[in-house]
């Protein structure tokens, strides 16, 4: 049933609302304001929500002071590699765990599912060990394997399960009737139906290999193959103090990507983690 | 088309045994329905004639070939299921000919055999919608019409119209019906449904816990059930059983009534039995029959069906005319002559 409210409470729910966005929004809206402002503003009180001066000489100095393009590039390209490795990976497995009947199968996802239960801290150590007897240290492939083989994949593989397995099983029957084999079956009929459980996997996956910083900083030490958020920690001064202005117009820079991926795909991200049963 | 032959079919899931050596012959073209209630194994037959459940020991053809162990796909059959099946994703176009696709056809053949089936169900307007946005009846349409685009050798139907209302169960059901009647495809169908088995079959396979009861055309069953368990499936509302013994050539019930058998079936005297009497084979009487207090009257237009108790035992009667009972009248109840059955209680087979 749908509530009608009148014009005053929803004046007042609207108020309500806007009041409770103020602790999400004011982070970013600092953010980018700052990274605008000389540095004696931005630590002003009171602070000024608008910039009294504008400096948008920061944004060439977050490219003069490191390779930022290149490293712009590198976590793009990660990120996008890792989405769809994680893509295929998570969906052919939760595919066979869901629908393929196969002896041992639900001690296997629960093996499986273990993966989610270790802190990436924890094996942190021992893949470094692995990494360098591989003579990968130093490279991106740590930031592309770990998380297509780990963790993220595992959580991506357990909501794409949930998803194959709500997929009725009469769907499969028909397709078998049609003629078609088993792979057949997942690309052309359960695939393009997992679509919303798909485009949760990729936006989360995508946000996760963006935002990774610990896997960076123990594995990659040359700035020109740095990912963003390892690059944000090198704009210091001689004293190692942050150059607040600077880190804050990279900051700016690197989180484009994000905003634009959820303000497009926020509805698709929150249908498909309805999907899968699954609270985000 | 072509015939459909199983062979002592047996299907069991580790010590469960669920279908116990069925034998079937279905002949070319033929109109097959396999029915019994919820559990009794109908939709396992269905599913392993299908290919979709492997077969534990037995041998079932299709034409000439064995096809136990071939998938559904080799099997030359096509299946309409109980919630259509249809793939969300693709037009009813697409969904139509997509098995086609999928077998090598040409573009142009695709398109020529999806046509002639949208013609035949009336289907042409919807074929660029999407299984979403269309009615129960629709879809059950399109499912038909993915079945007949291939035309196999075998249709086989489960429960098909359990998700449609009454009304549209009726018109579907005529629909089939007409469709066999055109293609004169071999077609098997599962229902739990017995109006819908004797409407629509050639034959029918009456079946209960895992065997099959009995097997025969529609009218057959209903006017000489096998055993008890057929004359209480078979016929809405269900055969009239009344326990009781013979007596001087005439059944006697436990309250002491007693009905001639001059015309019909024959048993030893002092043998127990079950009378059977459908509900529309009574007629009022002065004597010579139950007596019987009027316990319920509902009438249903054309019909009038009273409910009966007799000597605890309650009986319904169908009468094609209007009564003017009311519950707390007696009255006396004969079978009309020659249409009483009678059963033997211990193997509950029939007694002719």
């Amino acid at each position: 049933m749908k509530t009608e409210f009148s014009p005053r409470a929803k004046v007042a729910i609207y108020g309500l609302l806007c009041v409770l966005a103020i602790p999400f929004v004011f982070p970013t809206w600092w953010m980018v304001t700052s990274s605008v402002k000389p540095i004696d503003q931005i630590f002003a009180f009171p602070p000024d929500l608008i910039p009294r001066s504008y400096d948008f000489s920061t944004y060439a100095q977050v490219f003069k002071l490191q390779p930022f393009a290149q490293q712009y590039w590198n976590s793009a390209y990660i990120a996008a590699i890792v989405t769809i490795g994680t893509m295929i990976v998570s969906s052919m497995a939760g595919y066979a765990f869901a629908r393929i009947k196969f002896p041992g199968a639900n001690l296997i996802f629960m093996v499986v599912l273990l993966g989610l239960l270790i802190p990436s801290e924890v094996t942190i150590v021992p893949l470094f060990q692995m990494f360098l007897k591989w003579g990968m240290i130093n490279t991106h492939w740590p930031l592309i394997l770990v998380p297509i083989f780990g963790a993220p994949s595992v959580f991506a593989t357990f909501v794409m399960r949930q998803f194959f397995i709500s997929l009725p099983g009469e769907l499969e029957e028909a397709a078998r009737v049609d003629g078609l084999g088993r792979f057949k079956i997942f690309w052309t009929i359960a695939l393009p139906l997992a679509r919303p459980a798909l485009a949760a996997v990729a936006i989360f996956t995508f946000l996760h290999s963006w935002n990774l910083y610990l896997e960076p900083i123990v594995f990659l030490t040359s700035p020109e193959r740095f990912t963003l958020p390892q690059a944000l920690t090198q704009y210091v001064d001689v004293y190692q103090g942050p150059m607040w202005n600077i880190q804050l117009a990279a900051a700016t820079l690197t989180a484009i990507p994000v905003l634009i991926v959820f303000i497009f795909a926020q509805r698709q991200f929150i249908e498909g983690l309805a999907h899968t049963g699954l609270k985000g | 088309m072509a015939p459909v032959t199983l062979r002592n079919i047996k299907k069991s899931y580790g010590n469960a045994h669920v279908i116990h050596g069925v034998d079937l012959d279905i002949a070319e073209g033929e109109f097959v329905v396999l029915v019994g209630p919820s559990g009794c194994g109908k939709s396992t037959l269905l599913r392993m004639i299908a290919g979709l459940e492997p077969i534990t020991s037995g041998e079932l053809e299709i034409g000439d070939r064995v096809v136990n162990d071939l998938e559904p796909k080799d099997r030359d059959i096509a299946m309409v299921f109980q919630n259509y099946a249809l793939y969300p994703h693709m037009t009813v176009e697409k969904n139509m000919g997509f098995s086609l696709e999928h077998r090598g056809a040409s573009k142009a053949e695709i398109a020529e055999r999806v046509n002639w089936a949208a013609d035949i169900l009336g289907l042409k307007p919807l074929l660029q919608r999407r299984p979403g946005q269309l009615s129960g009846g629709q879809r059950q349409r399109v499912a038909m019409g993915r079945a007949i685009v291939r035309n196999p050798q075998v249709f086989l139907f489960d429960e098909p119209l359990s998700n449609l209302d009454a009304k549209l169960r009726v018109v579907m059901r005529g629909e089939i019906k007409g469709l066999h009647q055109r293609l004169k495809t071999t077609t098997v169908y599962v229902t739990h449904d017995q109006v819908e088995a004797m409407t629509m079959a050639d034959k029918i396979v009456v079946m209960n816990a895992g065997k099959v009861e009995q097997i025969g055309a529609p009218l057959e069953l209903f006017d000489r059930p096998a055993n008890l368990f057929v004359a209480g499936f078979i016929g809405s509302p269900a055969m009239n059983l009344i326990p009781g013994k013979v007596r001087a050539g005439a059944f006697v019930d436990q309250a002491g009534n007693s009905v001639s058998l001059a015309d019909g079936p024959k048993a030893e005297d002092g043998k127990p039995v079950i009378l059977g009497i459908r509900p529309e084979h009574f007629e009022i009487a002065e004597s010579g029959g139950f007596a019987a207090d009027v316990t319920l009257v509902e009438p249903m237009g054309s019909d009038t069906q009273v409910t009966f108790s007799v000597g605890g035992n309650e009986l319904i009667a169908l009468f094609h005319h209007r009564i003017a009972a009311r519950p707390g009248d007696r009255l006396v109840l004969r079978p009309v002559a020659g249409q009483v059955h009678l059963f033997d209680p211990q193997t509950t087979l029939r007694i002719d």
